[in-house]
């Protein structure tokens, strides 16, 4: 049985369809990443799956059972628009949103102070939010988000916003709480990030799935018919040729994908008859940003490949 | 609706709201700031003494001229110099000719007024006055007595009337007003209830607005500080909504029974005797009718409030997009000040029974007349429908508002989110 299906949901709003017909899966005890643009829908498949929105079609079932609130209270959530009251004090804050899951009582007050003494924040526990330093506030936010022990962890752009110190933080909790069989399902735009985390993942485009799985299996998929290329000269030849279906030059380096795996000797061949000065000729690696590439087209902002956060 | 989830919710706001410095701050300076209001007109209008007014009286003739300069040293504010008052005799001028004499000293405001008495005010009693601030009532209230008396003496000056008789002659109708009510015992009427009707109208108002626009500022936070989504993972936005609205009622009431506390020890107990003017004539369950009242109020515009906070990013936004609400405010809160003055009429009867400008007009009508059963149980139907009524649709706007961002919303979107599913 699957931690978490999600069966064909689908959102409009005023007319326009932010959500199509999206249905994934997400196994036990991984990382999920929900891959997209922004503005692809992903706040909206995570809200839908939170209960936040109501989806005017499909369902969300955990373990084979419609989520409900039992599901949001073994849940943490981290939008991506966070914030806490101001005026609040650090352990109040941790305890009222602990109390919304419904842990409260010497157990869960223990284990917020232990989290704020491993997160160097005790000698803070009395402090109001707004005089906490914006790094700070983060960590704040995290504690608050797994406090109550969830068993699933949603995190939607999880990486945005935070300085390096909580970056890396929050790569611990994530491959923590990993390891202790939580399920892990987060959004983001940034290829890099999820490449490196995720176990499963789906990618979205203006709303439609347009792939998904177990990030190996896509990535052996796709890499079987890409070449990596580095080169002097001009490859411009290329263009056109019988054996490849495309070409991504960037003038020193370049992606070709071949219409057939066995072609890739054939490409290799003519690069050489043809006088190309090869540096670099790698026929088995592509990079999920390629992968997204190819499959929704380049775009001038929104995707990111490198860049951003560093995991 | 009222579960686990909305009771954290309810002990959140209790704990911000209740036991905040602000809560005990407003709560005293409230009816400090009322007293002080009436109190400060009280205070202008003794303190405007008319110390150096200066008013010329003429009359037809030396007759009338020597009486009224001795009903005139009889007013205290001519005895204690406040007041410097020459008398003349018009002889033979008309009122105009007269005045154009002093139109100068007038218009400078040498001489605060002039009147003139002419032949004819001896049989019609009216008399002119000229000035530059020819509606200065304070004037008239302090020298009226004198003028009526002289035109009374002379208008009966041929005729042998005995003191009792120029007595009754030169007194003013007195009326006591006394209240009907349905045991058919008549009792005198007080100062007592219209200060109740205005306590009552008064403290509606204020709560409303300050309570009101307190929760306004409380969502527009949550909403702008990005909290909302967060609580939204773990409450719904049904629940949240539930909860903040029980939370800050609980507030609101413990608040109007702080200051009606002083009415209610009045009301049921005789620990404290008021002088007899201000005895104050309600039955228990008028204060009973009032809290309640006060409740369904509170919980309807609540609602109203919240559901305007939810359409904005912004304080600023957000006052400017309450005004709709804040006019179903207003206008009864006028309508029941009126009410004081000029008594039960046509419009508070008919609007003390609309929904919504109900809420604040038949507290001050209760608490001034005798209000019929059926009106009053009318009320309370429209009321609770008016709230039934409105709550899901300010429950709506407030779901699809608190998660919509961008640009600011109208109210022709919020016509649109209403057809959302959420």
């Amino acid at each position: 049985m699957h931690a978490l299906e999600v069966k064909h949901l689908k959102k409009r709003f005023d007319g326009i369809t932010a959500v199509d017909d999206v249905s994934f899966t997400v196994p036990e005890g991984s990382i999920f990443g929900l891959i997209g643009r922004n503005g692809a829908g992903k706040t909206t498949i995570l809200r839908m799956i939170m209960n936040i929105f109501l989806p005017d079609d499909g369902e969300v079932l955990v373990r084979g059972n419609l989520a409900g609130n039992e599901f949001r209270e073994h849940t943490g959530y981290l939008p991506e628009e966070r914030g806490l009251y101001k005026k609040l004090k650090v352990l109040e804050t941790i305890l009222f949103f602990a109390e919304l899951k419904n842990k409260r009582g010497k157990e869960v007050e223990q284990l917020a102070v232990d989290y704020l003494k491993r997160f160097e924040l005790y000698d803070r526990k009395n402090s109001k939010l707004e005089d906490l330093s914006k790094g700070n506030q983060q960590k704040v936010q995290f504690i608050s988000t797994i406090i109550h022990d969830p068993e699933f962890i949603v995190l939607d752009e999880p990486f945005s916003g935070l300085d390096p110190l909580n970056t890396n933080l929050l790569r611990e909790i994530i491959l923590d709480l990993k390891k202790r069989g939580k399920v892990i399902i987060f959004s983001t735009h940034l290829m890099d990030f999820a490449e490196r985390m995720c176990d499963t993942i789906t990618m979205v485009d203006k709303g439609k799935v347009i792939l998904s799985g177990n990030l190996n299996s896509i990535k052996a998929d796709f890499a079987q018919r890409t070449v990596k290329l580095n080169y002097g000269g001009s490859i411009d030849f290329l263009h056109g040729n019988e054996f490849i279906e495309s070409v991504t030059d960037f003038g020193q380096s370049a992606t070709l994908k071949v219409k057939d795996d066995k072609y890739i000797k054939e490409v290799l061949r003519i690069l050489v008859e043809k006088n190309v000065d090869i540096y670099s000729f790698v026929s088995n690696e592509i990079t999920l940003h390629e992968i997204f590439v190819a499959l929704a087209g380049e775009e001038q902002d929104g995707i990111n490949g490198k860049g951003g956060a560093h995991v | 609706m009222f579960n686990r989830r909305t009771f954290v919710i309810v002990k959140r706001e209790l704990q911000s709201r209740l036991f905040s410095k602000s809560f005990i701050l407003m709560t005293l300076l409230i009816p400090l700031f009322m007293f002080g209001m009436i109190g400060f007109q009280t205070f202008v209008y003794t303190y405007d003494s008319g110390k150096g007014t200066t008013l010329r009286v003429a009359v037809p003739n030396d007759q009338i001229r020597e009486r009224m300069q001795d009903s005139f040293s009889k007013l205290e504010v001519v005895k204690s110099g406040d007041y410097k008052v020459v008398f003349d005799t018009l002889s033979g001028k008309t009122a105009q000719e007269y005045v154009e004499d002093y139109r100068k000293v007038l218009v400078e405001e040498k001489l605060t007024g002039l009147f003139v008495v002419p032949d004819s005010a001896l049989i019609d009693k009216r008399i002119l006055y000229y000035s530059s601030n020819p509606n200065n009532t304070a004037v008239f209230d302090k020298v009226r007595s004198s003028l009526n008396e002289v035109l009374i003496n002379v208008f009966f000056k041929d005729k042998q009337l005995s003191p009792k008789e120029k007595e009754f002659v030169q007194k003013r109708v007195n009326v006591d007003g006394f209240r009907i009510n349905k045991n058919a015992e008549i009792e005198e009427e007080s100062a007592g209830n219209i200060i109740i009707s205005f306590v009552f109208t008064f403290f509606l108002y204020f709560s409303l607005i300050m309570i009101g626009t307190n929760l306004m500022r409380a969502v527009v936070e949550e909403k702008s500080n990005k909290i909302v989504e967060v609580l939204l993972s773990s409450v719904s936005a049904r629940e949240l909504m539930t909860g903040k609205i029980l939370g800050t009622t609980i507030t609101g009431l413990v608040q109007m029974a702080i200051w009606l506390s002083p009415v209610i020890l009045l009301v049921t107990t005789n620990w404290f005797t008021l002088p007899k003017e201000f005895v104050i004539k309600i039955e228990p369950w008028v204060i009973g009718y009032f809290l309640y009242n006060f409740l369904i109020s509170l919980v309807t515009y609540l609602g109203l409030f919240a559901a305007i906070g939810a359409m904005f990013d912004s304080d600023q936004d957000a006052q400017s997009g309450i005004w709709p609400i804040m006019i179903t405010i207003m206008v009864p809160f006028f309508i029941a000040l009126g009410l004081v003055q000029r008594g039960d009429n046509d419009i508070s009867k008919i609007t003390s029974m609309v929904p919504l400008l109900s809420l604040i007009v038949m507290p001050a009508r209760i608490a001034l007349v005798n209000v019929p059963w059926w009106q009053i149980a009318l009320s309370i139907a429209v009321n609770l429908g008016t709230l039934l009524s409105l709550f899901p649709l300010a429950g709506k706007i407030y779901r699809v508002g608190i998660l919509a961002t961008g640009k600011k919303a109208t109210y022709k979107d919020v016509v649109k989110w209403l057809k959302f599913k959420y």
